[in-house]
């Protein structure tokens, strides 16, 4: 194998943070002068070598320009004079302006290097050019602490290198904004504000931070970080975007971390939690992190090429997550920076290449666990308890209609007495069309549609009519035999039978030029063909899809008699008076020519059975009925008449509606809480061979490898098990420089809004270099000397006053340090939108705490997911309490984010740092999105019932959101709103009470409804601060 | 915040002249200077590299893969060699999908007619009638070139320039690149046609996403409904005064929340939601036809009377370009043609092909199109062996990488051209290859823009739209 590791260096040079120290601190006051200081290869030289020089003279050998490397010391030798400087080749090219000799060559668009620059190359090579490796491979030292007032490490480390800037720490929060970033940072939840009201400046933070830690809450936030690192998702994505029940993974992650699982155990689970001795069942379930990634079941596909791409997925994730490695470049060439070759990047591969897996999608997945989930029982509970809450609500709607059925009967009575009661009213044609020519025509007696004239192979009719009736529910084809044009056959084509390819139903305003299409929902017909035998056309429903490859046709059924098809829509039309309606009939198929002779079509205004059956409907049955007849006495006919009553009975609607839903949530989670199919690991029988994929192409076999790690990171060794607990193993090492350090920084990260090192993915050679590398040194030793125990290292960082400092700037600090790289304040940044929603619920005192289970589905806009996938899927918000379950259980379509998610993860592939933006469109999702506005609706509800005057309402509103007090100029604001609003609503109540309309959450009776709307208007704006929706 | 702001509102809040008058009259205040204001987000300072010969682009990405041997490359030959196997010496190893690679190449000659139409005699199909009459104003490109036989990946790198989801798209580096005109629309809009039919092949939003760049360079999806954008409209029962009452007194808080913490963050915050509240009158009145003279849908056929239909679609991305809009793209999906081609293909050419030829049409006689840049096309192309038994009706093409068909138009192309050529089985390019990478760099080239210099930094490297492969503009189909 080959190795392309950094040489040995020739001149040791102890990679002592206290020595860099010094250098990082002259580096800050001023340019360097020659001569004063000693150039320092890992942090001066090697960052301008691979800046400018090896994308062409870098560590991939195939792309070794000249044959010249200066990743290594031996090679670089090639292109200096230790003895005589001046002379070097390097410092000819890089300080040259000839485009010929100049390097970097202008074709390569590469920056050519500064004066500074070349000096620091010239320095460097008169010192004897002495060698070190790039920081983040060697193992990291815990620095000596600078003794000063600060006892805590990272404060003491801190504080130094502040002093020599002539700088110092703020001061620390004030309690209630400490109180909100720790509550928010370790549980993603604000505090209970009665409790900050409270505070005084020497609360007892450290009892607060065990308090958190404790909470379950905890591990639900640390999950639903770890679960956008991990790329979880509840569906496939791609092209069918299946479902899958992964869901358990996610509950053991929210336990791993409540139950504080050392990161090292942590690691060797998710790896391997398979191959551990005796393995229980949730240690299998730990390794669906390597599963999560997308699958593909695309047609045509071969699942050869997807089993590897989830390998890829596997080492690219790892290298990203666990060791900050921007290892993918390395699926296609060593990489052009770091010290990792190709061969070692598919010798981690092997490790993931024998899974027992076959590359498909869907249920086909394999390997799984089946497993049964212990979380999904509440779950079930809580729907169960809201379904027989409804049960007697639907049941009393039902009851009270008892009596308005009654009177709806004797006026049924009355109009079907009359001599002109029909069921179907026969379609009076305002105008005929054809697209390709057809003639159309109808008679004037019988109503019927005769086509003549030209016949075209394929057409488009279309018939426009302006119908009598009050509504219509729907609408029916009868289709004829045609003496006249036809010669007594259904079609005017050759074989005399029909193909309708589609149906469609639109709506035009007359003398305007845009229709809209109106949705047809159900097709029956007394016949149709059986697809199989008639090149797919056949059944009645295809004509609803726009599909010309399929429809309706009654091919088998005698040619001479007569067919009906029906057509309902979704709601019934109620036309306006300058409206029309226009239905147009589809011969698109194939073949063509079997466009239809003769037909009628009439309309209903009946729902129920009268466009969802084709029999005799209950209404005109019982108008056949002899005069004396008494319905009593027929139950059966009684009760149909009963449903059709209700299917227009307003007040049963709603009640219906949310009993229906809720009977689907419970059948739902009564599947859930079945046993699931997990996706996990699984060694097959017989391992896989690996190889090197040439230019990383999927069947492009190179120079076979085994399981082995990159050497510049740690050597592979024997006492590493050459298996994926070998690998856990050696990345969760004591001695693997990366790890512990690209942990400590995720935390960073997630608690001050930056890591230390900012580069999250990429610690490598081309990462940012970190301000404070002694403090990501000591943090990191200091975990792994702990048994990288991930609580106490939390405690370590909220624990000290650099976390703890006031986010407040000054304006020559905003000026000096814009990013607050120096930690001379706290962090201040928009929370993640998850946790605003998260917020609101609480605050609003909806949310339901229950931990675990399987996902829900938050509200969202209509039409999101039908509008993707065309209908496929449809989209229907949880119920009752489930609906407020942390936005950590919602369910993830991966082809479509939730909407109200903004600058998250796509969970497409892993993500370790995600943007933060700031865009209208955030505007108008905590501006509009219903869970916004019901929580602004009930906590405007605990407002009024807590206080009596609405100057003490609103004060109520502000703290309950920004646990403070308002200052007296913002409760002038306040009121103003308030007022403004009141004034408003004043005018024009009914706009209070449509405002006040939402999902779930009810005003209760005795509250002011105007009062209400304004304070529910007022605490939205709160809800929309900065403030609000800001770590501070 | 200047100082004459900062002193106007001490002075009102202190006057003690009552609450609601101070801040009153701030929200008046605060509005006069924000009006006058821009919003609109710059540019890079770098940009354009030279001057740009299209200002905005409209990109009618037709998903799928339309079959270029029945639309545009006429191949007469083929019929000779009807139903014999495809020679290896012309497939050359090329990968088939799982759906034909057991079965034999047979050749399958086209199912339409082609005719030479305009001054300048390009070939076009009888399916596309209105296209045809629009040829002299196009541009043909018939070498397109990708790498990827499987619609997401192939799609992805048409428009990100990378198989993999990740990658900034196309609109998004331009959006980037190049900022905004508008104060009250997005930069970067896309929108999809509505189909009854579900799609095979659902239209991810990494085709239109931002990648590595910051979010707001996303496209914003312009849905066909109540709400065009997610979230635009208010609730019931918040009338609009009401709304504007809110956010002055949300920026009044918010600029005292400045004034405590310093934070800039906070002046951003109240201009995006200021940008909000207008994009909930700009995009209703963009997206409301009524003012559209009844001859403008007879231009666009049919179809566009129904709103969210490809027709109607080409309007609003006419009305977008008007509006300074950067770029529009429109996605039609449904081109996957693997069987039954006279039925399936002619559907979506009837959905297509006049309003794709009314929109270049429309925006050449309001002026629009020496500035627009209209481009045409589907991820790949479709290969000359019949799917499933080659001369029957059921037949359909599979997937072709190696060649496929894009027309562009407007934005500094030289119209009434064919450009490239492919070898007899319309399975090989000929000449003058372009490749995806090729005709990514002709788009930013176009626009100003030296794609090798066109750069972000993003995990250690630098990345651009073109990636690392090398690629070259095609200046001969750059009007001169």
């Amino acid at each position: 194998m080959k190795c392309i590791a950094y040489e040995i260096p020739a001149i040791d040079i102890h990679p002592s943070w206290v020595l860099r120290f010094s250098f990082a601190l002259m580096a800050f006051f001023g340019p360097s002068s020659p001569g004063q200081e000693q150039v320092q290869f890992n942090r001066d030289v090697l960052p301008i070598l691979a800046d400018h020089c090896f994308s062409c003279h870098g560590p991939d050998e195939s792309k070794a320009e000249a044959g010249l490397r200066l990743d290594s010391r031996d090679r670089l030798l090639d292109a200096i004079s230790l003895d005589n400087p001046e002379e070097s080749e390097l410092l000819r090219r890089v300080a040259s302006s000839d485009p010929e000799v100049q390097m970097p060559p202008p074709k390569s668009h590469k920056k050519t290097l500064t004066s500074g620059q070349v000096t620091t190359l010239r320095q460097w090579i008169q010192a004897g050019a002495p060698w070190g490796k790039h920081w983040a491979f060697e193992k990291p030292i815990k620095p000596l602490v600078p003794s000063n007032p600060y006892s805590h490490p990272i404060d003491a480390l801190i504080a130094a290198r502040l002093e020599r800037r002539g700088l110092q720490f703020s001061a620390r929060a004030e309690p209630h904004t400490l109180a909100r970033r720790l509550s928010f940072d370790l549980t993603g939840l604000p505090p209970a504000n009665a409790w900050t009201d409270s505070l005084k400046a020497d609360w007892d933070v450290a009892s607060y931070i065990d308090q958190l830690l404790r909470s379950e809450q905890y591990g639900e936030r640390m999950a639903m970080w770890w679960l956008d690192v991990s790329r979880y998702s509840d569906t496939d994505g791609f092209q069918q975007d299946a479902t899958r029940t992964n869901w358990p993974w996610r509950d053991w992650v929210v336990d791993a971390f409540n139950s504080n699982r050392s990161f090292r155990q942590f690691t060797r689970e998710q790896f391997a939690g398979d191959l551990l001795p005796d393995a229980t069942p949730e240690q299998k379930l730990a390794t669906c992190f390597h599963r999560n990634h997308m699958t593909n079941g695309e047609g045509g596909r071969d699942p050869e090429e997807s089993r590897v791409d989830y390998v890829i997925d596997r080492v690219n994730t790892m290298g990203t997550v666990w060791l900050g490695l921007t290892l993918g470049c390395c699926q296609c060439h060593s990489h052009k920076f770091d010290p990792i070759s190709q061969t070692e990047y598919y010798s981690l591969s092997a490790f993931f290449n024998s899974i027992d897996e076959n590359g498909k999608a869907g249920g086909e997945a394999k390997p799984y666990l089946t497993y049964r989930s212990s979380k999904a029982e509440r779950v079930l509970t809580t729907a169960r308890q809201l379904l027989n809450d409804r049960k007697p609500i639907e049941q009393r709607a039902r009851d009270e209609a008892r009596q308005p059925f009654q009177s709806w009967l004797s006026v049924q009575r009355e109009s079907l007495r009359r001599a002109d009661f029909k069921t179907w009213h026969a379609l009076e044609a305002t105008e005929l069309s054809s697209s390709e020519g057809t003639h159309l025509q109808q008679g004037t007696e019988d109503k019927l549609i005769r086509a003549t004239g030209p016949n075209p192979n394929q057409d488009d009719y279309r018939i426009g009519s302006v119908p009598k009736l009050s509504r219509l529910a729907g609408f029916k084809l009868e289709v004829f035999p045609d003496e006249r044009s036809s010669s007594g056959k259904l079609s005017r084509g050759a074989t005399g039978e029909f193909i309708l390819t589609d149906v469609k139903a639109q709506i035009r305003q007359i003398g305007s030029s845009q229709v809209r299409d109106v949705s047809i929902v159900s097709a029956i017909a007394d016949f149709s063909a059986d697809k199989k035998s008639n090149d797919n056309y056949g059944d009645i429903k295809d004509t609803l899809d726009d599909d010309p490859r399929n429809g309706w046709t009654t091919k088998g059924a005698p040619k001479d008699t007569s067919h009906i098809a029906v057509f309902g829509f979704a709601e019934p039309l109620i036309l306006t008076k300058d409206e029309e309606v226009v239905i147009e009939l589809r011969h698109r198929s194939t073949l063509g020519d079997a466009n239809l002779a003769c037909f009628r079509i009439s309309w209903t205004d009946q729902r129920g059975e009268a466009i969802t059956k084709l029999g005799v409907p209950p209404l005109e049955q019982w108008g056949g009925m002899p005069p004396e007849f008494d319905l009593e006495t027929q139950p059966t006919l009684h009760e149909r008449l009963f449903e059709q009553f209700l299917l227009d009975y307003e007040p049963y609607q709603a009640p219906r509606n949310l009993l229906d839903r809720a009977k689907r949530q419970v059948t739902e989670l009564e599947k859930a809480a079945e046993s699931q199919k997990v996706m996990v690991l699984e060694e097959r029988q017989e391992p896989r061979e690996t190889f090197v994929l040439i230019r990383g192409v999927w069947d492009k076999h190179g120079e076979q490898v085994t399981r082995g790690a990159p050497a510049a990171v740690l050597p592979w060794s024997e006492t590493f098990a050459p298996s994926r607990l070998g690998l856990a193993d050696w990345i969760a090492s004591d001695d693997n420089p990366l790890t512990a350090r690209v942990f400590v920084n995720h935390l960073w990260q997630l608690f001050f809004g930056q890591g230390l090192v900012r580069t999250q993915e990429d610690f490598g050679v081309q990462g940012d270099v970190p301000e404070y590398p002694e403090v990501l040194d000591w943090l990191a030793v200091d975990f792994v000397e702990n048994g990288w125990d991930v609580k106490r290292l939390i405690r370590q960082i909220v624990s000290s006053h650099t976390y703890q400092q006031t986010s407040i700037a000054s304006n020559e600090m905003l000026a000096s340090d814009p990013d607050n790289r120096w930690l001379a304040r706290g962090a201040r940044f928009r929370l993640p939108s998850w946790m605003l929603r998260d917020s609101a619920l609480s605050i609003a005192g909806l949310m339901d705490t229950t931990l675990g289970g399987p996902p829900m589905r938050p509200y969202q806009p209509e039409g999101v997911w039908e509008e993707l996938f065309m209908g496929r899927f449809k989209y229907e918000p949880s119920e009752g309490p489930l609906q407020y379950r942390r936005t950590l259980y919602t369910f993830w379509r991966r082809s479509i984010a939730p909407p109200f998610l903004f600058d998250t993860a796509q969970r497409r592939s892993c993500e370790v740092r995600v943007g933060r933006t700031n865009t209208p469109l955030h505007a108008l999702v905590l501006l509009n999105d219903e869970s916004f506005l019901e929580s602004s609706l009930a906590l405007a509800i605990a407002a009024s019932q807590n206080h009596q005057v609405p100057p003490e309402q609103l004060n109520y509103l502000f703290s309950a959101v920004l646990n403070r007090k308002p200052t007296d100029r913002e409760q002038l604001i306040l009121q103003h709103q308030y007022q403004r609003a009141v004034d408003l609503y004043e005018k024009s109540p009914e706009l209070a009470e449509r405002f006040l309309q939402r999902e779930q959450v009810l005003v209760p009776e005795n509250l002011s409804v105007v009062q209400i709307a304004s304070l529910a208007a007022v605490a939205s704006m709160i809800f929309n601060l900065d403030e609000a929706m800001t770590h501070e | 915040m200047n100082d004459l702001e900062r002193f106007a509102r001490r002075f009102f809040l202190q006057s003690g002249s009552g609450f609601s008058m101070g801040a009153l009259a701030l929200g008046c205040l605060q509005r006069r200077i924000e009006g006058s204001e821009s919003i609109a987000q710059k540019g890079q300072s770098d940009l354009p590299h030279f001057t740009p010969r299209a200002k905005r682009v409209i990109f009618l990405t037709q998903s799928g893969g339309p079959s270029q041997i029945e639309l545009f490359d006429d191949k007469p030959g083929l019929q000779a060699l009807a139903g014999t196997e495809l020679p290896d010496s012309v497939r050359q190893g090329q990968r088939l999908t799982t759906m034909t690679s057991s079965q034999k190449q047979l050749i399958k000659p086209a199912a339409t007619k082609f005719a030479r139409h305009g001054q300048s005699g390009a070939t076009v199909s009888e399916w596309l009638p209105y296209t045809s009459k629009v040829v002299d104003d196009l541009c043909f490109v018939k070498s397109m070139r990708t790498d990827e036989i499987n619609h997401a990946p192939a799609m992805t790198k048409f428009l990100t320039g990378h198989q993999i989801p990740g990658r900034p798209s196309l609109g998004a580096w331009t959006s980037y690149g190049l900022g905004s005109e508008n104060d009250n629309l997005p930069d970067y809009l896309v929108m999809i046609s509505k189909m009854q039919r579900p799609s095979d092949q659902p239209l991810y939003d990494h085709y239109w996403g931002s990648g590595f760049l910051p979010s707001r360079f996303q496209g914003v999806k312009l849905r066909n409904s109540r709400d065009p954008v997610l979230y635009l409209r208010d609730p019931e029962g918040m009338p609009r005064e009401l709304r504007r009452s809110l956010l002055d007194g949300s920026s009044q808080l918010n600029e005292l929340r400045f004034d405590v913490t310093g934070d800039p963050e906070i002046h951003t915050r109240i201009r995006q939601y200021e940008m909000a509240f207008r994009m909930q009158t700009s995009i209703p009145e963009l997206t409301d036809l009524r003012d559209e003279p009844e001859e403008v849908f007879q231009l666009y056929g049919p179809d566009s009377r129904r709103p969210g239909s490809y027709a109607s679609n080409c309007i609003m991305a006419r009305r977008l370009i008007e509006r300074g809009v950067r770029f529009v793209q429109l996605f039609h999906p449904d081109w996957d043609h693997h069987s039954r081609l006279t039925s399936w293909c002619t559907a979506r050419c009837r959905d297509t092909d006049q309003p794709s030829a009314a929109l270049v049409t429309d925006l050449k006689r309001r002026g629009l199109l020496d500035e627009t840049l209209v481009l045409w096309g589907g991820e790949f192309g479709r290969g000359v062996a019949g799917q499933g038994k080659w001369d029957s009706p059921e037949a359909g093409r599979d997937h072709h990488p190696r060649c496929f068909t894009m027309w562009m138009a407007g934005g500094g192309i030289q119209p009434g051209m064919t450009y490239g050529e492919t070898d007899e089985f319309s399975y090989n390019v000929k000449e003058n290859p372009v490749h995806v990478r090729d005709l990514h760099a002709t788009i930013l080239h176009l626009l100003g823009i030296d794609h090798e210099r066109f750069t972000f930094r993003y995990q250690g490297l630098d990345f651009k739209l073109t990636g690392v492969e090398s690629s070259q503009v095609v200046q001969a189909i750059v009007n001169s």
